[in-house]
């Protein structure tokens, strides 16, 4: 690159590392303009009131148990998408993916409607387990969001294994269950991960559903990015500025970690 | 024999009620809410003490009456022509930053992934958030009151930098995943013969990457008419506001006194229209059916929202 | 693998633990609330909870308009407070409120402000300024939001509703979205209760309106028929209308005093409540300026407020 800047045609390559560092100049201010607008004094301020880290603790322990019910499902969902050929497989595909497609304020809003009929009414009644303006209102946002994420996430990377371990694995006797634990998902292992990972950032940065489905209620419902639109709306911009701070750092660490320890740093 | 084709069953059974369940689950999510578009006796009653204005009757009708009301059209115009304009506005500076992310070694790179993978995960309020200090406060807000517009709370350039936010990065990943699957050496070869970088970059690498690079303008455009966040903290909405606020050329394109739609959703359901809302919602969800499945079907593969 | 197997099996069974540990048998009230009164509300929930432990207090907030709309819907909710008596006589209507007492059951009032951005950049002194052209003006739709029907009330009595109609550049769905909109300096003035203003002392100022226009909002409390927990709803709204409950309204901006002079239509009949819009003005100057006294004298009951909002360069907290 350096040594053809100045020959044929040396504005192309400068125009698109230009726009590159311009755009990336862009985007890292507007993630730091939090920080700046913020200031160290207040930062500590507020970092050090409980409140924060209660509503820190509700969102990384929702998460959690969102992401590994996603796990649980959208593993073998994945699989089964990636290896399988059934009619219209397209469609169902497309079915699957809809949900984390469209804006999750639509879908909070169709879970709004789904939640007053059966079976959920049925769950209600006869367990008294109440699913909708509480803690597992969250949890059912957050699955839905996120299981269909991970499956596509995992459908992504048993695409990338070839089907011809599987079949030299069944050729030598395995069983299809011994040889999808014992050589499919070891070599799936950095997709594992990476999935793990960024569908539990994803499920801790899901609020659009739960403003319309489940509502607010303080301490027991607000998650973090949750607890910044109700922030926001009673003009709390001190809160409003950390905690964004707060969730950014939150996204950032999941992905380096992703990276560390899948040896991947995008999600695609 | 049988016993292995018994335990082939088992497994293909197990497997594909995994998948069928989350079929199952978005399908009963999306189809079991049609109703929600019928007006209900209790909903009449309701409307008849809440509601100003004379609009009772048209609400009161199949879906809240929406395709009578001009705001439906309005709204959808105003979302489908901003978003074809951020999409627009995304390709053409993200097509030349992923063929520069994904050619040339950049210093830092691994700071340019890691920021642009997690403002994927990020979530919407914070972006919107940040957007909101950054034009609001500081030296940018100086320059807009020098300039004399404003950036938040407008629908030109406002709404669609709301959008072009996340838009842009999801598209850059689809386009960078194009320019990583065409091998460099093609351009050296086509460099070696004569071409200039432009001409080898237009007649070699384009045409080789075009799967990716439509991929990649659909998922965009996806992508930015699902946001909802953004431009709900960024501009807000703009259904009552007098039509003499709106300029000239807003009320050509018949843009005023529109919302985004995701908005418009959100809105309507504060206000208790129900079944209009849930007609706005499945607009929504019908346009980003078929895009779901223009890409499963042009074979995209290994992309995710 | 065999470290991601377990792995994956002990987040499993940790998750049941989590969701288990929630699944508590202690009872819990759904409160509707509106919007504009979250801080009081919170403090109430916090001194409820601290007296009757095993009782847990649920809010939901929402636009006013949209109470009634959920309410039918869900059918759930034990106490019901929205932002205006309007509201709650169409959930009365409706059926849903059985004993409600117009008399006894007003804990608190709204007063009606004007505020405008820092440094008040397009000076308007009083409610004939928002027809002036050019200005700004935020309003807020009666659709959803308490103070829109307000909105309209007091410019109509001053004759100038068409004009600041004209100027309307936000219709906001409910009133922080004014408030936040004032903070930004995106609009250059509007009308909100006293209580959404007392939020944003550090970056707006306050100009209190004459009192032929100003509003006294009365804000009812009641239990709703759906109440699954009818004693302990009860408990919670005894403590709302006792004294203990109406002196923490007024510390968060609530005017209590059941004996201010209202019109026919809510708008005040005399200067009663001039001293209270006084400490408002001066708590607002005391959070910009760290020199100004903050006493009984100056401030009244907001030097809570006023000193805890002197805690930050920033707002919040």
């Amino acid at each position: 690159m350096n040594m053809a800047l100045g020959s044929r045609g040396g504005w192309w390559p400068a125009l698109c590392v230009g726009t590159a560092v311009t755009i990336v100049a862009v985007y890292l201010l507007l993630v730091a303009s939090n920080w700046i607008y913020l200031g160290w004094h207040d930062t500590l301020y507020f970092f050090s009131k409980s409140r924060m880290w209660e509503r820190f603790w509700l969102t990384v322990w929702t998460s959690t148990v969102s992401t590994s019910f996603s796990l649980l499902i959208g593993i073998p969902s994945g699989y089964a998408l990636s290896r399988f050929r059934f009619p219209c497989h397209h469609l169902v595909a497309s079915v699957i993916d809809l949900p984390i497609v469209v804006s999750p304020a639509v879908v909070g809003a169709f879970l709004f409607g789904v939640t007053t009929r059966f079976p959920f009414d049925w769950i209600s009644e006869y367990y008294g387990v109440y699913i909708g303006r509480n803690v597992y209102g969250v949890l059912l946002v957050q699955f839905t969001v996120t299981a269909a994420f991970c499956a596509r996430l995992m459908k992504a990377s048993f695409d990338m294994i070839p089907t011809r371990f599987e079949s030299v694995s069944r050729s030598l006797g395995a069983s299809p269950m011994r040889t999808f634990f014992k050589v499919v998902l070891p070599m799936a292992k950095n997709g594992i991960i990476a999935s793990m990972i960024v569908v539990w950032a994803r499920a801790a940065a899901e609020w659009e559903g739960l403003m319309l489905f489940v509502g607010a209620t303080e301490g027991k419902t607000d998650i973090m990015p949750f607890a910044i639109y109700l922030d926001w709306n009673g003009g709390m911009m001190g809160w409003v500025t950390s905690m964004s701070i707060v969730c950014i750092l939150m996204a950032v660490s999941a992905i380096t970690a992703m990276r560390m320890i899948g040896g991947r740093s995008n999600v695609w | 024999m049988s016993g292995k084709r018994k335990r082939r069953r088992i497994f293909h059974a197990v497997f594909y009620s995994f998948a069928g369940f989350l079929f199952l689950y978005s399908a009963y999510l999306f189809l079991s809410n049609l109703d929600q578009l019928f007006v209900t006796e209790a909903a009449i009653q309701t409307r008849e003490i809440t509601s100003w204005g004379d609009d009772r009757e048209v609400l009161n009708q199949f879906g809240g009456g929406f395709w009578k009301d001009p705001y439906f059209w309005k709204s959808l115009n105003l979302t489908v022509v901003i978003t074809l304009i951020t999409t627009l506005i995304a390709s053409m500076l993200g097509i030349p930053t992923a063929y520069a992310i994904s050619r040339y070694r950049i210093p830092g790179m691994s700071v340019v992934e890691i920021l642009f993978s997690s403002l994927i995960v990020m979530p919407g309020s914070v972006i919107g958030i940040c957007l909101i200090v950054m034009f609001n406060y500081g030296p940018l807000w100086k320059l807009q009151n020098a300039l004399g517009f404003r950036f938040a709370h407008s629908i030109f350039p406002g709404m669609v930098i709301a959008s072009l936010v996340l838009s842009f990065a999801l598209g850059l990943s689809a386009w960078k995943a194009a320019f990583d699957s065409v091998n460099p050496r093609f351009e050296h070869v086509a460099r070696s013969l004569g071409s200039s970088r432009w001409r080898a970059f237009r007649t070699v690498t384009f045409p080789l990457a075009k799967g990716g690079i439509i991929a990649g303008i659909i998922l965009a455009w996806t992508r930015a008419m699902a946001e909802f966040s953004a431009v709900l903290f960024f501009c807000g909405t703009f259904h009552e506001l007098p039509a003499s606020r709106f300029s000239d050329f807003t009320r050509l394109l018949q843009m005023d006194q529109a919302d985004w739609v995701s908005v418009a959703v959100w809105a309507q359901v504060e206000f208790g229209n129900i079944e209009y809302a849930f007609a706005l919602a499945f607009v929504l969800v019908l346009i980003g059916g078929m895009s779901v499945y223009v890409m499963h079907r042009i074979g995209a593969k290994g992309y995710v929202w | 693998m065999k470290k991601i197997n377990t792995m994956v099996v002990f987040l499993v069974i940790f998750s049941f633990f989590l969701v288990a540990q929630t699944y508590g048998t202690e009872k819990s009230l759904l409160f509707h609330a509106g919007l504009g009164q979250r801080m009081a509300l919170n403090e109430i929930k916090e001194v409820f909870e601290k007296r009757y432990p095993d009782t847990k207090v649920n809010f939901s907030y929402k636009g006013s308009g949209y109470f009634i709309a959920d309410i039918t819907r869900s059918e759930q909710g034990d106490l019901f407070m929205p932002g205006e008596e309007f509201y709650l006589l169409q959930a009365v209507e409706r059926g849903f409120l059985t004993d409600y007492n117009p008399k006894t059951d007003v804990p608190a009032y709204f007063v009606t402000v004007i505020i405008t951005p820092k440094g008040n950049p397009k000076n308007i002194k009083a409610i004939e300024d928002f027809a002036k052209p050019g200005i700004r003006v935020g309003l807020g739709n009666p659709k959803s939001c308490a103070i829109g029907i307000w909105h309209e009330k007091t410019f109509k009595k001053a004759g100038i509703w068409e004009k600041v109609k004209a100027n309307a550049t936000l219709s906001a769905k409910c009133i922080p979205e004014l408030g936040n909109a004032t903070q930004h300096k995106a609009i250059d003035g509007t009308i909100v209760w006293a209580t959404t203003a007392v939020l944003y002392l550090r970056d707006v100022d306050i100009i209190p309106i004459e009192y032929r226009y100003r509003g006294i909002i009365r804000l009812p409390v009641g239990v709703l028929k759906f109440a699954r927990y009818r004693e302990e709803a009860q408990k919670l709204m005894d403590f709302i209308l006792s004294e203990e409950g109406r002196g923490i309204f007024q510390k968060h901006a609530y005017a209590v005093n059941p004996g201010i002079p209202i019109g026919k239509e809510g708008f005040c009949l005399d200067g009663t409540t001039d001293k209270f819009m006084e400490y408002l003005v001066n708590a607002a100057k005391a959070v910009k300026d760290e020199s100004f006294p903050v006493t009984k004298e100056t401030v009244g009951d907001l030097a809570e407020e006023v000193l805890r909002q002197r805690k930050t360069e920033r707002a919040g907290d």
